[in-house]
């Protein structure tokens, strides 16, 4: 019995955390369903329901809003960003893990030593090159932005490498593999989390950043943006009374495809980060 | 430390045999090879090797046109950032401005950067050129195979596929990371601000200045050395508090759902991971509003009570309370929110690595009669620490330079109410990071920015290194196999 | 020597311009972007069009249209500014900062070219606006901008069927009523663009020197007479009372729409807002008196304004100037009344029955009698903001006036800190 109430009591201590974690994510979906377009900050739930929110966000573009065009843009940047972003994390990786070389020790180091600068202090001077080769104002030039330097992010990658067993590599070798067909045939086919984690988090970035998107798309033409300056130039002060309802309408449908690839991504997160621990 | 210092050692001493081989190269090559010091490819035509010869002659043509039609625009101005004002006449037949040939201070110091690297790489490849083709005269000499072109390329695929592999990323990192960094680096000790903004202005080196005014030695902005110092030590508590309490929140609540006990522990994961999946910008811009001074929280405490009670025990002197607008409550505020931000995240680790502890020792202790809490601290605590130990130094780190949390939480709707602060553009609640972002964006104040940035990394290099070096002892990498 | 050459070149160009004028048959390519506020974009496309018309015969143009709000113009100019637009509006307080970082195209310089296609010199331009936006337009001697709206500026609005005419003519009649109906009043302080209306009332100054420094005397007597310490213990006796309500830096719109007050100091922007809040009793009028030493001394404000400036790194500056002249003359400022209820600076135009009859405007100009062209510079914002807060949050007590005063001069040497 009394194993009984704590399996209940452990339970409802989970509901509760569940709970408040989830209270401003409803908070969120239940105001994009409001017919007030203003913030609502006397009740919890809107007083009037209404899914105008969506409505004008997707069908009825104004200079404002221009949902359908940034989810398009956002998409191609993502799907760039995400194929070079994932070959050159993996490439790192692999070079890192499975290789030795002179250069392998102070390239790492070096990484260690960029990644401890704050990633804001740059900008200014990535904006100027970026626009001596005339890619301000394209969606190429932000790609390159989030995907270039996309090498330094490497580490877990590697960490997850370096579990692969090194027989197997040796094993090919005495087949007469080369290096580039063990990368190929050997190593990358059993990578298979690792793949799916860095595909999915490097796919993520365009839709999560707001700073570099600001400064580089900065033409005030506003079907050119991403999907998060759009969204978070509804929140001006001029606009915000008119435009917050469909700001979290917005923010539930930029969620919605977001959510399912982290479900997809948390077993592979798992598995990806703690490597081939997982077997032992 | 010694380990970093024999690294440094190491390092030097290679390149002392890089130049040692270069000079027995000049000296007892051929003429090929010595020819090879003007016209890079000589050396490998004189072996037949043709593709390599056309391909190195290309990349010295190239490297010598970009000097000449480029380079040689800007870098002679590295000295003074140039010198020439900016001046237009209107000319009343084209409509159209008609401009002097002006300096652009920024861009002179970014293109001698650009070039400085350019030419590095260049008299890299020069030098190894030189070394290459003199291998190549000493095979020649004993008769041994030459590589044909095709041969070299195979070989980018074997022993050499990790230049393949990094040569991109490399020049991916150095475009984008390297040289953007070094270009900010010096512009600490120039006079980059407002009054110096190219193209109209022109701004110039000034040696040490800024960082005397970071600290409080310049006369004019006193308060910049008070503002450093304050919003140090947030950074530094918020970056502690911030790693902990997620780290561990995010065990406990992994345990908490990987226990035998949790019904349909699927369901809670994924219920604490959609929270995650909610972009940064929007879920926190929204629990912004949530606690805002006449937001809804704020409402239904006032309709509770709690608000009256609060001013009556004298902890609030307003109507309302100030969540995320007084200093105090922000502070607190901003690390119990990012818990709710970082702890999914936490939890997704731990779970993984919960799950690896070696089930035999878990058992064992059981049956030796081990509560749960003992359990805890004597075998899942440890396991966890040797695991994510270093994860905790990069998590540290990143939490030092967390621009997102703070930002949007704050940017305009905190006031301080510290006139010192106020004085040099800080508030209570920004990181070093946020000050730097909002100096040059509001302020244009780069020159600050960027001497702010550097002391950044300096505390995060003196903590990495630390703590790295005790925890990552030696080649770790190598015990997994 | 260069310059002069130059000049007299294009003294000659000009000559051959004007008696050559039309014969030049080839028609140029011009290419220009303008930005301009979101709420706008529609009405501003058309203002294109009908600039395209009109002077379609000397150029071929292709206008494109761009989003930046005029608040927050400044900030993306200044980042870059030969990528900014050839053409945009922007508030005036952020024309001194837009000229010292060389962004804005002298119109002086440009007078010829608009007389010659406009038909109208600069100061017929000058003489058809209100003096005070001219004044905000103008630095240092030299027009900068095209005066497009007067509207920038504060005032009151109120339900009058809650508060009366009588209650609204000073902040004590006007809280005490206000309290009386249970209602709150509010006001925004954590802002030197709000807050310095206490001080401007008061006859204390600000002003922004050539070195880039801001000069304010706020710490001392001001010409009529009273101290600064004097004006925070005012301020401190409004923002005591228990129906006053400090509201945040641009969540005034917010808390209108809440329903809780009766009145709010805000500008044209939110008389939307207002009046769906107050509905029948919608009213608006220039801000109250304040008691400042026993004596009722009205309230001032900054007279703000919008403006279209050039870039000066345009590449076709001559264009984009007659392209700002055109989005800012009287026929479009009555556009901009008819279609988004927008303050003309124009004077033919405010003064149509139609604009004079518009409760908001009508409020701005009776209070824009008080109003001062606020000219300051970066370093004044961050500490008067605080000084604001610190009066909003009760952190500074009317009978301390030591404290009083050492805070003053602590703000008064953060705004005058040389800027280097």
């Amino acid at each position: 019995m009394k194993k009984k109430i704590n399996v209940v009591l452990h339970n409802v201590l989970l509901a509760v955390l569940a709970v408040i974690w989830l209270v401003p994510i409803v908070w969120l979906v239940v105001t994009s369903f409001s017919a007030y377009t203003g913030m609502n900050t006397s009740t919890f739930f809107p007083e009037n329901w209404s899914i105008n929110n969506y409505k004008n966000l997707l069908f009825s573009a104004d200079t404002v809003s221009q949902f359908p065009n940034w989810f398009k843009n956002t998409f191609l940047i993502a799907c760039a960003t995400c194929v070079i972003s994932s070959c050159f994390i993996l490439m790192v990786a692999y070079a890192t893990s499975c290789m030795r070389f002179k250069a392998r020790k102070p390239l790492m180091n070096l990484g260690i030593i960029l990644n401890l600068f704050p990633g804001v202090l740059p900008m200014i001077a990535v904006y100027f090159i970026l626009r001596t080769f005339n890619l301000t104002n394209s969606h190429l030039g932000l790609v390159l932005v989030y995907s270039a330097s996309s090498g330094l992010g490497y580490l877990i990658a590697k960490g997850f490498l370096d579990t692969v067993p090194a027989s197997l590599r040796e094993a090919a070798y005495l087949d007469g593999a080369s290096e580039a067909t063990t990368f190929w045939r050997v190593v990358m086919p059993m990578s298979r989390p690792i793949i799916v984690y860095t595909v999915i988090s490097s796919f993520l970035v365009p839709w999560m950043d707001f700073v570099f998107s600001k400064m580089i798309l900065n033409s005030g033409i506003s079907s050119q943006w991403t999907v998060a300056i759009g969204l978070y130039n509804m929140l001006e002060k001029s606009l915000i009374n008119t435009y917050f309802t469909q700001f979290c309408a917005g923010g539930v449908l930029v969620s919605i495809p977001i959510s399912v690839l982290f479900i997809i991504m948390q077993k592979f997160y798992v598995e990806g980060i703690t490597g081939g621990s997982v077997k032992g | 430390m010694s380990k970093v210092m024999t690294g440094i050692g190491g390092f030097f001493r290679s390149i002392g045999c890089f130049f040692r081989d270069f000079g027995e190269a000049v000296a007892k090559g051929d003429v090929f090879v010595k020819l090879s010091l003007v016209w890079m490819g000589a050396g490998y035509f004189k072996r037949k090797q043709y593709i390599k010869a056309l391909l190195m002659t290309l990349f010295e043509v190239l490297i010598l046109y970009y000097t000449f039609a480029f380079a040689m625009d800007y870098v002679p101005k590295f000295g003074t950032l140039g010198t020439v004002q900016q001046e237009s006449v209107f000319n009343m037949e084209t409509m159209q401005n008609e401009f002097n040939d002006y300096d652009h201070s920024f861009l002179i110091l970014l293109f001698s950067l650009f070039s400085f690297v350019v030419w590095a790489i260049g008299i890299v490849v020069w030098l190894r050129n030189i070394i290459h083709v003199y291998e190549l005269q000493k095979r020649a000499e004993k008769n041994l195979h030459i590589n044909t072109f095709r041969e070299d390329i195979a070989e980018y695929k074997n022993h050499k596929f990790h230049i393949t592999l990094l040569t991109l990323p490399v020049l991916g990192i150095l475009f984008f990371t390297v040289i953007p960094l070094l270009v900010l680096i010096l512009v600490a000790f120039t006079n980059y601000d407002q009054q110096h903004m190219p193209p109209s202005a022109l701004f110039t080196w000034t040696g040490l200045t800024n960082f005397k005014n970071l600290f409080g030695m310049g006369g004019m902005t006193i308060t910049f050395g008070y503002a450093f110092g304050r919003i140090l030590i947030w950074t530094l508590v918020w970056a502690f508090f911030a790693t902990l309490t997620t780290y561990i929140g995010g065990i406990l609540l992994s345990l908490l759902i990987n226990s035998k006990k949790t019904k349909l522990p699927k369901m809670w994961r994924t219920l604490f991971v959609v929270t995650i999946a909610v972009p940064q910008f929007v879920s926190l811009l929204l629990v912004r509003n949530f606690f805002a001074d006449n937001g809804i929280v704020n409402t239904i405490c006032a309709n509770i009570g709690l608000t009256g009670w609060l001013r009556d025990v004298g902890l609030i002197r307003t109507s309302y309370i100030p969540f995320l607008s007084a200093p105090g409550w922000a502070h607190v505020m901003i690390i119990l929110i990012n818990i709710w931000v970082g702890v999914p995240y936490q939890m997704l680790i731990a779970t993984g690595v919960l799950m690896n502890i070696p089930s035999e020792q878990l058992e064992s202790a059981r049956i030796d009669g081990a509560t749960p809490a003992q359990v805890f601290r004597h075998i899942t605590m440890p396991y966890m620490l040797f695991v994510t130990g270093p994860a905790l130094v990069t998590d540290f780190v990143k939490n030092i330079n967390n621009f997102n949390v703070i930002y949007l939480l704050t940017e305009s709707v905190f006031t301080t109410t510290n006139q010192a602060l106020a004085n040099s553009q800080a508030k209570e609640v920004d990181l070093l990071v946020t000050w730097l972002f909002r100096l040059t964006q509001d302020n244009y104040n780069y020159k600050m920015a960027s001497a702010i940035g550097i002391m950044v990394f300096i505390i995060c290099a003196i903590f990495t290194l630390f703590t790295f070096n005790k925890m990552i002892k030696g080649d770790r990498e190598e015990a997994f196999r | 020597m260069k310059k002069k050459l130059i000049a007299a070149l294009t003294a000659g160009a000009m000559a051959a311009m004007s008696l050559g004028m039309g014969a030049s048959a080839e028609v140029q390519d011009v290419s220009l972007t303008v930005w301009g506020a979101e709420e706008d974009q529609a009405m501003l496309q058309e203002m294109i069009n009908s600039f395209e018309e009109q002077y379609g015969e000397y150029a071929n143009f292709t206008i494109q249209l761009g989003v930046e709000s005029e608040s927050t113009a400044k900030d993306t100019i200044l980042t870059d500014i030969q990528a900014a637009a050839d053409v945009f509006a922007f508030a005036s307080d952020q024309l001194p900062d837009l000229v010292k970082a060389g962004a804005l195209q002298s119109l002086d310089e440009l007078d010829p070219a608009i007389q010659n296609y406009a038909g109208k010199s600069l100061d017929d331009i000058k003489n058809a606006n209100v003096s005070g936006s001219v004044e905000a337009a103008t630095y240092d001697g030299t027009m900068y901008a095209f005066p497009m709206s007067a509207d920038n500026g504060f005032f009151l609005f109120y339900d009058s069927s809650v508060l009366s005419e009588e209650d609204v003519a000073s902040w004590d009649s006007l809280l005490a009523a206000a309290e009386a109906a249970g209602k709150k009043v509010g006001m925004t302080l954590s802002s030197g663009w709000y807050n310095a209306s206490f001080f401007y009332g008061a006859g204390f100054t600000t002003g922004l020197n050539d070195d880039g420094t801001t000069s304010i005397d706020w710490n001392g007597t001001s010409a009529d007479g009273y101290t600064g310490v004097q004006v925070v213990q005012s301020m401190l006796g409004i923002t005591g009372h228990g129906s006053f309500l400090s509201v945040a830096d641009g969540d005034i719109s917010n808390q209108i729409a809440s329903g809780d007050l009766c009145a709010a100091v805000s500008g044209t922007w939110d008389a939307t807002a207002a009046q769906k809040a107050f509905g029948d009793g919608y009213a608006a009028t220039k801000l109250p008196t304040f008691t400042l030493n026993g004596e009722q001394v009205q309230q001032g404000s900054v007279a703000g304004f919008k403006l279209i400036g050039v870039n000066a790194y345009s590449q076709n500056a001559g264009w984009a100037a007659l392209l700002a002249e055109w989005l800012t003359n009287e026929e479009n400022q009555a556009i901009r009344f008819e279609q988004r209820e927008i303050g003309p600076s124009n004077i033919a135009v405010s003064e149509s029955s139609e604009v004079s009859e518009n409760l908001a405007i009508a409020a701005l100009a009776e209070q824009s009698a008080y109003g001062v062209v606020q000219s300051v510079g970066t370093n004044y914002w961050d500490p008067t903001a605080t000084f604001g807060e610190m009066i909003a949050q009760g952190q500074l007590s009317a009978d301390d006036e030591a404290g009083i005063q050492e805070a003053l001069d602590t703000m008064v040497a953060g705004v005058t800190a040389p800027v280097e």
